[in-house]
């Protein structure tokens, strides 16, 4: 036999053994989600591998899809930050929490915990631009994108660069000086808060 | 002598309704229970925190909690489940 001939019948054996070992992988598998070997109930933590993996995927997965966007040069300008200041008081709080704020039972009940975000974020602006427009999936983070326009959106960003410096009174009194409530914003936009329809 | 008995069995009912009702109240505000569902929700609330010491007080105090749990030391467990939250909500 030949060198080359020898050489073919080494990779065929490779190929084969290697797709069989991808096929008892994926029935493995199937078997394995049939079964409903995994735990999807929200009041039993993920292993610490697993933990591991799913924060390093969404860490990854935005960090890329946001390193393009760009954030407005008037973050810190204040009637961003109190508009922001409003939608975040009543969209965010009940699970981000606010400071003087106590656990809400959704935010103790919620798997992954939702980020207390009156504590540092290791997220950037543009980050978190794109968590607040995208949401995540399988989080409870809703894609606010969906019924907010961009405007909005950063002016809630706006906020959250303020956020871990306020105080309890200095939350109440930001959220109070807000231009408009979250309502009148949301018709502003021609939506309908209550159903958030267009 | 069926009165004593029975008065004894009321005492020791009370008697051991109101330990139970003592974890309970001891840590109401935190709502936390020496159990294996209260058990994973501070684990998940401390998969939660960024690394530092707040993070490494509740770890090592939910440790002895669940020591504590493994004895069935109710009472030391729900101290140190205490200890975590208050190490959480820091």
């Amino acid at each position: 036999m030949s060198d080359l001939a020898a050489c073919w019948t080494a990779a065929r054996w490779l190929i084969v053994t290697v797709a069989a070992g991808a096929l008892l992988t994926a029935i493995v598998a199937a078997a394995l989600v049939y079964m409903g070997s995994f735990d999807v109930a929200a009041d039993k933590p993920h292993s610490e591998p697993v933990f591991w993996l799913m924060n390093t995927v969404r860490e990854r997965s935005v960090a890329i899809r946001a390193a393009d966007t760009t954030v407005p040069a008037d973050l810190a300008d204040a009637k961003r930050v109190a508009s922001g200041a409003a939608q975040y008081d009543e969209m965010c709080s009940l699970c981000h929490l606010a400071p003087g704020m106590k656990r809400t039972e959704i935010s103790r009940g919620l798997y992954p915990r939702a980020p207390e975000l009156r504590r540092k974020s290791d997220l950037t602006p543009a980050e978190q631009f794109w968590v607040v427009k995208h949401g995540f999936k399988m989080t409870g983070m809703p894609a606010w994108g969906v019924t907010h326009n961009d405007k909005l959106l950063w002016d809630i960003v706006a906020f959250l660069q303020k956020l871990p410096e306020l105080s309890p009174s200095e939350y109440q009194a930001i959220v109070k000086s807000a231009p408009k409530t979250h309502d009148e914003m949301m018709e502003d936009m021609g939506m309908d808060a209550s159903r958030g329809d267009q | 002598m069926r009165k004593w008995i029975l008065s004894n069995l009321v005492f020791g009912a009370l008697a051991l309704a109101s330990v139970h009702a003592s974890f309970a109240v001891a840590h109401e505000e935190h709502h936390v229970e020496c159990n294996e569902t209260g058990m994973n929700a501070m684990h998940a609330d401390i998969q939660a925190m960024d690394e530092g010491e707040a993070k490494t007080t509740a770890t090592k105090e939910m440790k002895m909690a669940e020591d504590m749990m493994a004895k069935k030391d109710m009472k030391a467990c729900a101290d140190h489940m205490h200890n975590a939250v208050e190490a959480i909500e820091k």
